[in-house]
């Protein structure tokens, strides 16, 4: 037993340091440091920088581009990330719609679309919620209808994260009404630019402009931009959410927030017992967190996927995200910080979005504890 | 990074979960020391082997199996005074099972600091007399000798610390009433003499603090190994108690409820490793204070909201003197106050991140 990295782990951990403290565009760093959203721009100019070094998509294997890292090099290059105010890339091409062309798309798939992600050439996002499929996901009723070789696609996706940005967006569609409801749906990808389909923003209590609707009225999509087979999109999704579950512990991002909260109590003069108190046991339990996730990744490192663990970081993750944001909310005062102010009101959606605590604490049940 | 266990570790650990299911009748210290687990953490010239993990692998089978010996008080804690005191002929002598010690560190009015100590050692011809209370000395009345913390009259009144034979003239047992059946009493000294030789050491307090994070380490694999039961027989329970005409296990509420006990558990089986890992490394005082006093913050909060719902969960059976789980509990409630409860933890925990006061350079 050892909780130590390896001298080649510190010395990549070295690297990645250095690397990120040369290239990271001043003015990127000093918006994330700030905690002020970022624009297409900012992301597009970093995400260059990593593709030129051959860095921008840490979880993909060497064939497609990646770095072809282990799991302990990506935590420690995610760290780092947060440690050197760097934005994390939005996931949802990299992380997210890549593993499963990968897993599941044909060649052509793979050809067309992979190496653009990469490169950041272009942007995705993902179309999953509607209004009337939540947590319950699989009564998702956008319809895709064959005409020819086309789908005819109807109905609507909601809160999908830089919509406004995105070139394509991957889409969970019903293609057999008749079948079960989790078979009778498919993986599509849709060109933002097809006639028929439209972006509405949604403004959120923080004032953010993050994210939207997109309306699907009569979209003609070729069939060829299924992925995989008809009614087997459910899996693919299933498969999704587990890739997007890893890594949303957050624990460096958060020591990160520690450090500027206990900036603010020594600039501010805060050394009040009741919140000391209170700090304390938040860090102690990223304390515990950090840990568990390690136990996590060294299971990860000898072989194993990840699993249903993963959902005791995203609930822990959440909670201790959320709580840090009202500390330092607490710290700044009312009609003293808008930033505070907002990052408090934003990160209510961590306990929400990929799968609410509330699913994940029914995945512990169900899998782990086969309730 | 490697958090799994050497073949020696798993061979420890099949031994003592053995010993856990079935633990002898009446003392079983020579069962200990026939099995080598008195030498636990000692030098390796005194037959000793392992450290903290092994120490913790150990613990958190006697946490399993309910074992009320007073290890953590008479090997973890007394041993690791002596060894850090470099005494090795009371360490030889508590290997071989010949001697047994407990330590009485903590005072009446200290909340649990054991820097605030009253009882005086007043230096005596070539030895001393000590005089004062202690309290909540574990393991004191099947030890031979008490390891007494006592605040010397020269020195600036340095911490030292003395062994005294329990049966020595001044020496006063008051066994207490425990709700864990554990062995437990409070000291009273009454101008006790020791010969200079019972001197274990002068600057006692640093050794009690290190000897402290070593046990608390241990306290915590007990306590993960406690908490294990309380969540598997109460998963158990959810699966097989019937009520409605289903099991409650496929009520959600009960559900969640039981997926929250599952995470407290994970984030305290954590914390207990990287205790072990902390006093096993050579991690200086500051930050052993910062990790043994998180991990003991954490898995007291873990152990009291696994502890309460398993009772919770189970309804009223839970409550019954018959039935295990409330044993648990009563066992998990003490260790949550002991060696420090976690009000203390969290305020040392807060100290240990604290700038130290700049020492001047010719001090």
């Amino acid at each position: 037993m050892d909780l130590a990295f390896t001298p080649e782990e510190r010395a990549f951990r070295d690297d990645v340091r250095h690397f990120i403290a040369a290239k990271l565009p001043g003015d990127v760093r000093a918006k994330v440091q700030a905690g002020e959203s970022l624009e297409k721009d900012d992301f597009a100019r970093w995400h260059t920088v990593l593709y030129a070094h051959g860095w921008a998509a840490p979880n993909w294997p060497i064939p497609y581009g990646g770095p072809g890292w282990t799991a302990v090099q990506r935590h420690i290059f995610s760290e780092e990330l947060a440690y050197g105010w760097a934005p994390r890339l939005p996931p949802f091409g990299l992380v997210m719609v890549a593993p499963i062309i990968m897993e599941f798309g044909n060649d052509a798939q793979r050809e067309r679309y992979l190496p653009t992600i990469l490169s950041g050439e272009e942007w995705w996002c993902q179309g999953y919620s509607e209004p009337g499929a939540g947590s319950d996901l699989a009564a998702l009723d956008t319809r895709a209808e064959r005409d020819g070789d086309h789908y005819i696609v109807n109905g609507t996706k909601t809160w999908i994260t830089f919509a406004q940005y995105a070139d394509w967006i991957f889409v969970l569609v019903r293609t057999n009404p008749q079948a079960k409801k989790q078979e009778g749906i498919s993986f599509i990808l849709v060109d933002m630019k097809t006639p028929g389909v439209t972006v509405r923003p949604i403004v959120t209590i923080d004032g953010g402009k993050e994210i939207n609707e997109v309306i699907f009225e009569n979209a003609r999509v070729p069939i060829e931009n299924r992925v995989g087979d008809e009614g087997a999109g459910w899996t693919y999704a299933k498969f999704l959410l587990e890739h997007e579950r890893t890594g949303t512990a957050g624990v460096a991002r958060c020591r990160q927030q520690l450090v500027q909260l206990k900036e603010r109590l020594a600039s501010d003069g805060i050394s009040d017992d009741r919140f000391l108190d209170r700090m304390a046991l938040v860090e102690i339990e990223l304390d515990a967190l950090a840990y568990t996730e390690l136990r996590t990744l060294a299971a990860e490192s000898a072989g194993k996927r990840p699993g249903p663990e993963s959902s005791i970081l995203k609930i822990k993750g959440t909670q201790i995200q959320q709580a840090l944001t009202e500390l330092a909310l607490d710290a700044a005062g009312p009609y003293a910080d808008q930033l505070a102010a907002n990052a408090y009101f934003n990160y209510r959606k961590t306990s929400i979005y990929a799968g609410s605590n509330e699913i994940q604490k029914t995945i512990i049940a169900k899998r782990i504890l086969k309730l | 990074m490697d958090f799994t266990l050497s073949a020696e570790q798993l061979m420890i650990k099949d031994s003592v979960t053995r010993f856990a299911a079935e633990p002898p009748k009446g003392d079983p210290w020579s069962t200990f020391a026939e099995l080598g687990w008195l030498a636990l953490g000692a030098p390796e010239d005194l037959g000793g082997f392992g450290g903290p993990l092994e120490t913790m692998i150990l613990m958190e089978a006697f946490g399993k199996g309910l074992v009320t010996a007073p290890y953590l008080a008479q090997v973890v804690l007394a041993g690791s005074i002596l060894r850090l005191a470099a005494r090795t002929d009371l360490l030889e002598a508590l290997v071989d099972g010949n001697a047994r010690f407990a330590v009485a560190y903590e005072e009446p009015h200290a909340r649990h600091d054991p820097s605030r100590v009253a009882t005086i050692a007043m230096r005596q011809g070539d030895g001393y007399a000590l005089g004062g209370s202690k309290v909540r000395v574990l393991g004191a009345s099947s030890a031979s000798t008490l390891i007494v913390s006592a605040r010397l009259d020269t020195h600036d009144g340095e911490i030292g610390l003395f062994a005294v034979p329990l049966d020595a003239p001044g020496v006063e047992i008051h066994g207490l009433a425990s709700e864990d059946g554990h062995d437990v009493a409070a000291i009273q000294l009454d101008n006790v003499r020791i010969s200079s030789n019972g001197l274990i050491a002068l600057a006692g307090l640093a050794i009690v603090e290190h000897a402290l994070d070593i046990a608390t380490a241990a306290l915590c694999a007990e306590a993960v190994g406690i908490m294990t039961v309380l969540h598997d027989v109460t998963l158990d329970y959810l699966k097989n108690r019937t009520q409605f005409g289903v099991a409650i296990g496929s009520f959600q509420a009960l559900q969640h409820r039981m997926a929250e006990m599952f995470t407290e558990l994970e984030l305290a089986r954590s914390m207990s490793f990287v205790a072990a890992m902390t006093v096993a490394g050579e991690a200086d005082p500051r930050e052993r204070a910062r990790a043994i006093s998180g991990a003991k913050v954490q898995i007291a909060r873990s152990g009291r909201f696994v502890g309460q719902n398993a009772i919770q969960l189970h309804g009223a059976i839970g409550m019954t003197e018959e039935y295990k789980i409330g044993h648990y509990f009563k066992r998990m409630t003490t260790l949550e106050r002991l060696l420090g409860d976690s009000d203390y933890h969290l305020g040392r925990y807060i100290a240990s991140q604290r700038v130290p006061r700049r020492t001047p350079v010719n001090a």
